[in-house]
């Protein structure tokens, strides 16, 4: 396809996005392929809605009544060789249509060789993050590196949900039983938004997720510094019963790679300190609202499967905080990443 | 009841108390047309005042109004109410009831207290969805109900209801097709029909074929809500996605129910406002069948995502993609109608134009959508949420109002205002454009349906969701103008003539509204088109005034309205409380009570002759395109078990249901068919003892064929339960429900008998048995299919 009338169709496309940081036209392989079928369509979409508009406005300012003219208009009943226009034209219009999207689909289905593979798991309201080759889990926030494909294996522990990265590539359901499969590849680095897109409860809305691209060595090293990593000694008194509190309320439910802390049913918070966000991608990973998030999470997210913990004083706040924030590998700053 | 056929003098006012007796017990089908209209334009204003409320929800990500649960049910009721209540049901029930027999030229529909019926039925649907807020049990998950999200948000209500208005819409889509093929005025061929008619015959078949699939998708949730007893949990092996394809082999094709009416609406608008005949009648006629055709085979295309192999994904994109042609030889056509015409700028056709401009977009969109790659993006964003409302609201919905405006003087025998009716359509145009063009582009920047708060962050998703919200309120605007318009038209609207459009059809040859028994003249039997009454003033022919001791109508009758009432208890029962409980019980006691009372009642006071176009009996004609239904519904389960065993996810225990047994109790259904068979040819030589043992013998042998059943089902049970084995699972629902059937059947049989006993049947009177043999013929098949699938592989 002629590269200027790609640009052309996907300026006019981008218009409202242009501007934005999240966008299904973004330059992600798998939504350039999508943005080129959608040219095509744009194409054929402005011939059809220009001719069917403008015969529609033209009849409304041609063929309109004139006050007492009571004569009735010719009484034509129809033209068969205008229905075989009609019908002829549209048909050609879809099978075009329709051989492009066979051809990108069939394209974006091929497995690609040398993908990176993880497996994310839906539960209500987040997101579990598994790297079977690496050996590592996370949650919320999915670290992949930059110019390599990744293939999620996608599955639910509860309803369905769906994951759904816009910046990155299409959708795919979380269906508990089965596993479905998703290939993108991010080209530059970015804290990539995502979404649950099948509603799956009271805080849908609030089951996000992150995708953190790094340069490839940015990657290779946080790759092996996660394997080696043990969560750090607290180096203050308010860490060390920070981690007291930690093993005695939290513990049972969460994990902390390296420390007694081994529950499964919550998110891994091994690396929470590296967080961007909270609350399954939806909340700025800031004190405050990780305070309010302790002591009421369902104040915050309708629905959180997390118990509150009223009796948690001010202080055991404060300490239970220090010793998150503490949780994290030195020399990294995903805080830092642009937006999509 | 003979009948005054001079307009009759002002008369006192009728109490309330008559009136509301008079609506009860009616089975005119005008009122009953009025009734359907009535609740689904009350949806339509309550499940917009819920949009109004979320759409304030999402003014801004930081709001709190409105949000998780509660947030869920008002989308979710906004939905279900928006689909089952109103647009479903205004252009078919509502419309389709007050005009199809007016168009045809007769006195009422086919079957006159099955339609009581299904309108009732219809009615208490609507109000246990409505109920579900006083057991804190409000649908929220969606109106499509995923499982197995579905069966921990309370959707029992909301199952049930569903349920309930299956029974309606299977019983009144029946009664639209026999009262098609049946009743037409002598000389309307089918190719004679007015465009409406042809519309709702293609609606009513379609729902006919596929209704099916959401019964058996809503029928399995609510037993697996309540008997833990179920085809889709993983953890047995089930398949959560088969809830999925039995969801959308009906809700895909229900959309072009939703549709075709209003193309009906629109087509007959456009030719009386255009001053001409409709543009390729017959391709339009072609292009509905094609799309109820095509309408069945794209229902995969609302699971582009759940990761099907790609060669199925191409298969139904392939269909999607080709169902555009079809539906734009009807607009093509629609525009050809207008095109050449004087068109008179009234409100009806104001509405027929905006219609024509928003489908074209939400028929564009909609092919984007065909392109599955773009699909994986759109699916649940607010991409798909404009579209769809593109096509369903300012589609469906403006000929909705089209047709109300249209055939609001022949409903009222009142004018309305035409400055506001075209000030209503305004306001609806514009905030419609305000609300629904924004969520294209939102779906562009990411934003998913049904999310009561969105990123603050990303650009320009604040400001296109406020934009959305003022084009809400322009829409709220517009709905207080539209009830002021209803309003001044009632309280002080001119009187309106027969026919103030010019209309050429037969329902403007009356007066308005027209009198209770539809006609006073008897018409001419010359059809050269679909518009008589144009042919007949050029061919000078005059319609004849009719002796009205000749009319005969059917007797009101409290049995549908009691039947309907009972049916409730049942289905309350069903939804509210563990299984079994006192309200079952009772409901059923009482439905079947309702079911003697109707059997013994007599439809009409004089023995009247009834020709019909076929010569076959109404039930017959009835019974014969409801039954399309249950083989949908069998042949639906058994394919969703063929695949759940040739999967290797439902294989038979070692302790299965033993063959010798299913064989004898085979021997038992096969005979009894026969002897019913026998016993109604014993009935139509008039020899009414062995007609009557006959008869009695076929429900004695249906009783012993459940009886084996009963014991079978409680040994089987005991040695693997349901939620053990997923096999064990498809055996029970699909034999069980074929048991409700031979229950069905035989009670049917048993009122004919009943009849019998009584004296209500004869050669010329035997509806009741005429259908109930027909329905246990079906039994008997569909078990001989269950015999191999079961029993012997």
């Amino acid at each position: 396809m002629p590269r200027i009338l790609w640009s052309v169709g996907a300026t006019v496309l981008a218009i409202p996005a242009l501007a934005h940081n999240v966008t299904i036209l973004s330059d992600a392989p798998v939504n350039q392929e999508i943005a080129g079928l959608l040219v095509w369509v744009l194409v054929f979409s402005v011939i059809i809605f220009g001719v069917v508009a403008g015969a529609l406005a033209y009849t409304v300012w041609k063929f309109r009544a004139r006050p007492g003219d009571d004569e009735l208009p010719p009484q034509v009943h129809g033209n068969d060789r205008m229905e075989i226009v009609w019908t002829l034209i549209p048909l050609l219009i879809v099978m075009v249509l329709f051989v492009l999207t066979a051809q990108t689909l069939v394209k974006l289905k091929r497995p690609v060789a040398g993908a990176m593979v993880v497996e994310a798991k839906g539960w209500q309201f987040w997101w579990d993050f598994q790297y079977p080759d690496e050996g590592l889990r996370t949650a919320s926030e999915l670290v992949i590196p930059v110019g390599q494909t990744v293939e999620v294996r996608i599955t639910s522990g509860d309803v369905i949900h769906s994951f759904w990265p816009p910046s990155l590539t299409g959708k795919a359901d979380a269906i508990p039983g089965e596993v479905n499969r998703l290939q993108f590849l991010a080209t530059k680095p970015g804290n990539y938004y995502g979404y649950c897109a099948e509603l799956c409860g009271d805080s849908h809305a609030n089951m996000r997720f992150r995708i953190l691209a790094l340069e490839r060595q940015d990657y290779d090293r946080f790759v092996e510094a996660y394997q080696a990593y043990t969560a750090p000694e607290p180096i203050s008194p308010l860490e060390a019963q920070g981690k007291e509190l930690f093993g005695a309320q939290c513990a049972a439910c969460h994990t902390v790679k390296g420390t007694t802390a081994r529950g499964v049913i919550g998110p891994d918070l091994s690396l929470f300190g590296l967080r961007t966000t909270l609350g399954s991608g939806v909340w700025e990973n800031t004190p405050e609202n990780l305070k309010r998030w302790i002591r009421d999470s369902a104040a915050m997210k309708p629905g959180s499967k997390m118990p509150t913990f009223p009796q948690l004083s001010d202080d055991d706040l404060e300490a239970l905080t220090a010793y998150l924030y503490s949780l994290k590998l030195d020399g990294f700053d995903f805080a830092q990443l642009p937006r999509y | 009841m003979a009948l005054p056929t001079t307009a009759s003098a002002p008369r006192p006012r009728a109490s309330l108390g008559a009136v509301l007796w008079d609506l009860l017990t009616t089975v005119d089908h005008k009122k009953i047309g009025l009734m359907y209209a009535f609740v689904a334009f009350l949806s339509f204003a309550i499940s917009g005042v819920l949009a109004l409320l979320f759409r304030i929800q999402l003014w801004h990500p930081d709001n709190q109004f409105l949000t998780g649960s509660a947030f869920n049910q008002m989308i979710t009721v906004h939905g279900a109410m928006m689909l089952f209540f109103f647009i479903i049901q205004a252009g078919l029930t509502g419309f389709g009831n007050y005009i199809v027999p007016l168009m045809l030229g007769e006195r009422d529909v086919a079957l006159p207290r099955v339609n009581a019926f299904s309108f009732w039925a219809f009615f208490f649907a609507v109000v246990l969805v409505t109920v579900s807020i006083f057991f804190g049990n409000v649908p929220q998950a969606g109106w499509t109900f995923y499982y197995p999200l579905s069966t921990s948000l309370g959707s029992a209500f909301y199952m049930s209801a569903i349920l309930l208005l299956g029974v309606s819409s299977l019983l009144g889509n029946a009664n639209f097709v026999a009262t098609i093929y049946n009743l037409r005025a002598k000389g309307m061929t089918l190719w004679k029909m007015p465009m409406y008619v042809w519309s709702i015959f293609a609606a009513s078949l379609l729902n006919l074929f596929t209704l099916a699939g959401l019964t058996a998708a809503t029928m399995v949730t609510l037993l697996d809500i309540k008997l833990g007893l179920t085809l889709f949990d993983p953890a047995l092996n089930g398949d959560p996605v088969l809830f999925q394809q039995f969801f959308w082999f009906y809700s895909h094709p229900t959309v072009y129910v939703m549709l075709l009416p209003y193309l009906g609406i629109l087509a007959e608008i456009a030719s009386t406002f255009a001053r001409k005949p409709l543009f390729g009648y017959k391709a339009m006629v072609y292009a509905q069948m094609g799309i109820v055709l095509l309408g069945m085979l794209v229902w995969a295309h609302h699971m582009f995502t759940v990761g099907q192999s790609a060669i199925f994904q191409i298969a139904f994109a392939f269909t999607t993609a080709l169902i555009a042609v079809p539906t734009g030889v009807k607009i093509f056509n629609l525009l050809g109608t207008l095109w050449g015409g004087k068109l008179v700028m009234k409100t009806p056709l104001y509405w027929v134009l905006g219609f024509i401009f928003n489908f074209l977009i939400g028929g564009i969109t909609g092919v984007m959508l065909s392109m599955v790659p773009f699909d994986y993006h759109a699916q649940d964003s607010y991409f798909v949420v404009a579209h769809f409302h593109n096509v369903l609201m300012a589609g469906s919905g403006f000929g909705a109002f089209a047709g109300l405006y249209y055939w609001w003087p022949k409903f009222t025998g009142r004018m309305f205002d035409d400055r506001l009716g075209k000030l209503h359509f305004w306001l609806f145009l514009v905030g419609y454009l305000l609300v629904f063009i924004p969520q294209y582009f939102m779906g562009f920047l990411g934003m998913p349906r049904r999310y009561y708060t969105y990123p603050a962050d990303v650009n320009g998703l604040i400001h296109l969701n406020q934009v959305s919200t003022i084009g809400a309120v322009v829409l709220t605007i517009g709905g207080l103008v539209w009830l002021w318009t209803m309003y001044k038209s009632l309280r002080s609207g001119p009187k309106a003539p027969a026919n103030p459009w010019g209309g050429w059809t037969l329902e403007w040859a009356t007066s308005s509204p027209p009198p209770p028994h539809n006609f006073d003249v008897k018409f001419p039997e010359r059809f050269d088109s679909e518009r008589p009454l144009y042919d007949w003033e050029r061919q000078g022919l005059k319609p004849e005034p009719v002796d009205p001791k000749t009319i005969h109508l059917p007797n009101p009758s409290f049995w549908p309205v009691f039947t309907a009432t009972a049916l409730f208890v049942l289905f309350f029962g069903l939804a509210a409380f563990d299984w079994p409980n006192a309200w079952i019980w009772v409901g059923s006691l009482l439905t079947l009570a309702g079911l003697v009372g109707w059997a013994l009642e007599p439809e009409y006071s004089h023995p009247v002759e009834h020709h019909t176009v076929t010569g076959k009996g109404q039930a017959w004609m009835g019974m014969a395109w409801f039954i399309t239904s249950e083989i949908g519904l069998f042949a639906i389960l058994i394919a969703g078990y063929l695949y759940l065993r040739l999967d290797g996810r439902a294989l038979p225990p070692d302790e299965r249901p033993e063959l010798w047994l299913a064989l004898v109790n085979t021997f038992f259904l096969v005979a009894s068919s026969f002897v019913v068979h026998a016993a109604h040819h014993d009935l139509k030589e008039g020899q009414a003892s062995p007609f009557k043992l006959g008869l009695l013998a076929t429900i004695v042998l249906g009783v012993v064929f459940l009886g084996v059943q009963t014991y079978e089902f409680v040994t089987a049970y005991g040695h693997v339960p349901w939620t053990e084995n997923l096999w064990m699972a498809a055996f029970f629902v699909i034999v069980g429900l074929h048991g409700l059937h031979v229950i069905i059947g035989a009670s049917g049989l048993a009122l004919a008998y009943l009849q019998a006993l009584f004296g209500k049947l004869d050669r010329k009177q035997h509806g009741t048995l005429e259908a109930a043999s027909m329905y246990w013929h079906l039994v008997d098949a569909v078990w001989l299919f269950i015999v191999v699938l079961f029993y012997v592989w």
